[in-house]
């Protein structure tokens, strides 16, 4: 008992002095580390290359010589002409691409600090991305609607035949002749039903076809590359504009081209949010998606990447009008200043693009009935000073202010011409 | 007889629900013809027998490249940038762009106005909203991006960068970004450069009057 006591005492004292030797080497690279974020972490990862080397294990490589280190931080240029072996081989390996001179931005004991912090430094924790509920079965009801309404109108056929055997028996009991049975298929009644329910089904699905023609509604292609506008757009935010730049400027709001995809996956080569699904259910390694890029824009990660060599990407247009229509994004971004959403759906929550509105006519001419123009401090409606005049001096309700409609927007040749 | 159509309705109705509900090919459309453009729309593809993109062959196809003609300059466009891309390893002409100065003379609000929806769009992303290098994709280093963008305000080398040599990195890109020559015109990369100019004197200001009291 003794002797336990004994131990577990030794192991307090043991964890006390470690602790606070962490405490204190902590609060010490705590500095290194705001310093590290600040100055070194446009280039520098620990554990992997971006523009230059990963740091971790820096010193081993540099033989603990922390002088030179020292000297290579402050002025790299100026230590490459001491013709040091190992540092030359360093400039040439990542494509002589010179380090920014840190003489004037840190001091020594700043950079003591930050090798300090670099020694220290431990990767954080993975987190698990919580399993982010793949498609799962669809909660919709209408097979099992289905299948009640079947077993129904089999119960219901059954007690009707039930019916009418109970009805023979008792006929014959009473003694009244049966009439001659005649089979359900050769009976008016039941054929006359039948004719009118096909007739009926025939003329929905005809009809239905007739008008779905031309129209692509839900229509959901699959891409050359799983790009995800859930990830882009929804979990990191970036604006629809980022890509599709000319939606400011002109009738198409553009599909960006490979530049633009490695302006950020020059450095962004591996996906590690949540799972990845596509329509279908089936997932999808995000890692792998950006590799197909690599291979379109003829990339190799830590190599400079001439954007001249790359592919276009063949991407699938989903959203398309007939020939006989115009369409301006412009004038219904800018001048409208209609949202992405209203006619796209939510962009931001789709893993796979699918056209969410049918874009016939019957949409297009009921948003532009109902839909009220920002017609006061917009510049691209001032012509119209008889609306102006009336709006201010209240013959029309500024309440319901001016729909698309009264400016014309209901007129054949607005679109088609 | 009976058996054989069992099986058959039961075949139908599995077939009916292993039907993906996910729609991969458009419907079908009333006159093609006057559906589908016969003049080439923009993302057409074009017939490889007719045009070509290879100016050698210009002679027996139609060239045609998408590009504007070589020493064109849009109208609204600001003059070309006079100074070309350092090669690989060589930082000559990145020294050199800082003595190039911005064509704009003084920036009004309603452009600064513009200037800043441009960053946000364009820049925000990564350097911040408020430039402070932390924007959603960094995001103190828990975002996607593996490198922490340039704090616009209080990097030593950024606050002092003439607007020159920001417009090099801006237009030919800079360690890890790319360039935005193709998203911004050259107008517009002035403008957001000079917004950034124009908050990196406001941060300075306060910072300065502290100073001096």
């Amino acid at each position: 008992m003794a002797f336990l006591r004994n131990t577990s005492k030794f192991f307090l004292t043991g964890i006390f002095i470690l602790s606070g030797f962490l405490v204190f080497n902590s609060a010490k690279a705590q500095d290194g580390k705001a310093l590290f974020n600040a100055n070194c972490a446009s280039c520098h990862k620990m554990d992997a290359k971006l523009t230059g080397p990963a740091l971790l294990g820096v010193e081993e490589r540099w033989k603990g010589n922390r002088k030179n280190l020292h000297a290579w931080i402050l002025n790299s240029g100026g230590f490459l002409k001491t013709g040091d072996a190992y540092a030359n081989n360093l400039y040439k390996e990542y494509n002589q691409v010179q380090m920014t001179a840190f003489a004037g931005t840190l001091d020594d004991k700043q950079i003591d600090a930050i090798l300090d912090y670099i020694k220290v430094w431990k990767p954080a924790v993975a987190v698990v991305p919580t399993g982010g509920g793949g498609e799962g079965e669809s909660k919709d009801g209408s097979l099992l609607f289905g299948i009640i309404t079947l077993i129904l109108a089999i119960v219901a056929f059954t007690l009707m035949q039930v019916n009418s055997n109970l009805k023979k028996l008792s006929d014959d009991k009473e003694g009244i002749p049966a009439a001659e049975p005649v089979p359900f298929w050769r009976n008016k009644a039941y054929i006359a039903f039948v004719t009118v329910v096909l007739f009926l089904i025939g003329g929905y699905y005809t009809t239905k076809g007739a008008i779905g023609l031309g129209r692509h509604r839900d229509y959901q292609p699959e891409q050359p590359i799983f790009y995800s506008h859930k990830v882009h757009a929804g979990i990191n935010q970036i604006n629809c504009q980022y890509c599709h730049i000319g939606v400011y400027q002109g009738k198409q709001a553009t599909i960006p081209s490979v530049n633009i995809c490695m302006n950020c996956h020059m450095a962004i080569n591996e996906y590690k949010g949540e799972q990845l699904y596509n329509a279908e259910g089936e997932e999808v390694s995000g890692t792998a998606e950006i590799q197909k890029l690599y291979k379109k824009a003829h990339y190799t990660p830590g190599k400079p990447w001439d954007a001249s060599k790359a592919e276009p990407i063949e991407w699938v247009r989903i959203h398309n009008l007939p020939d006989h229509v115009y369409f301006n994004h412009s004038q219904h971004v800018v001048a409208g200043k209609v949202q992405c959403q209203t006619c796209h759906g939510e962009i931001t929550a789709m893993g796979e693009v699918k056209q969410f509105a049918d874009l016939s006519m019957g949409w297009c001419i009921n948003c532009h009935r109902e839909t009220k123009v920002q017609f006061k401090e917009n510049g691209f409606y001032s012509i119209y000073e008889k609306f102006h005049e009336d709006l201010k001096n209240g013959k029309i309700d500024s309440t319901k202010g001016i729909t698309v409609e009264k400016i014309g927007g209901t007129e054949c040749q607005k679109c088609h011409y | 007889m009976k058996k054989l159509s069992i099986i058959a309705i039961l075949s139908a109705g599995a077939f009916i629900v292993s039907c993906s509900d996910v729609k991969r090919k458009p419907s079908n459309v009333y006159m093609p013809d006057m559906a589908y453009s016969r003049a080439y729309e923009s993302y057409a593809e074009r017939d490889s027998l007719v045009f070509t993109t290879d100016e050698s062959q210009s002679d027996a196809k139609i060239f045609y490249n998408n590009k504007p003609v070589a020493g064109t300059i849009a109208r609204g466009e600001e003059l070309p940038f006079p100074i070309a891309k350092d090669a690989t390893g060589d930082t000559v002409n990145y020294v050199a762009s800082k003595a190039v100065k911005s064509p704009l003379d003084s920036i009004g609000n309603k452009d600064l106005a513009e200037a800043e929806r441009l960053y946000l769009i364009n820049c925000g992303i990564c350097h911040g909203k408020n430039l402070d290098g932390n924007g959603p994709l960094w995001k103190d280093g828990s975002g996607p991006y593996p490198a922490a963008p340039k704090n616009l305000i209080a990097d030593p080398i950024v606050s002092v960068m003439p607007e020159g040599q920001m417009f090099y990195s801006v237009t030919y890109g800079k360690n890890l970004m790319g360039s935005y020559a193709s998203q911004l015109s050259r107008k517009q990369r002035w403008m957001v450069i000079r917004y950034i100019k124009t908050k990196q004197a406001e941060a300075k200001k306060p910072a300065a009057e502290t100073a001096a009291k």
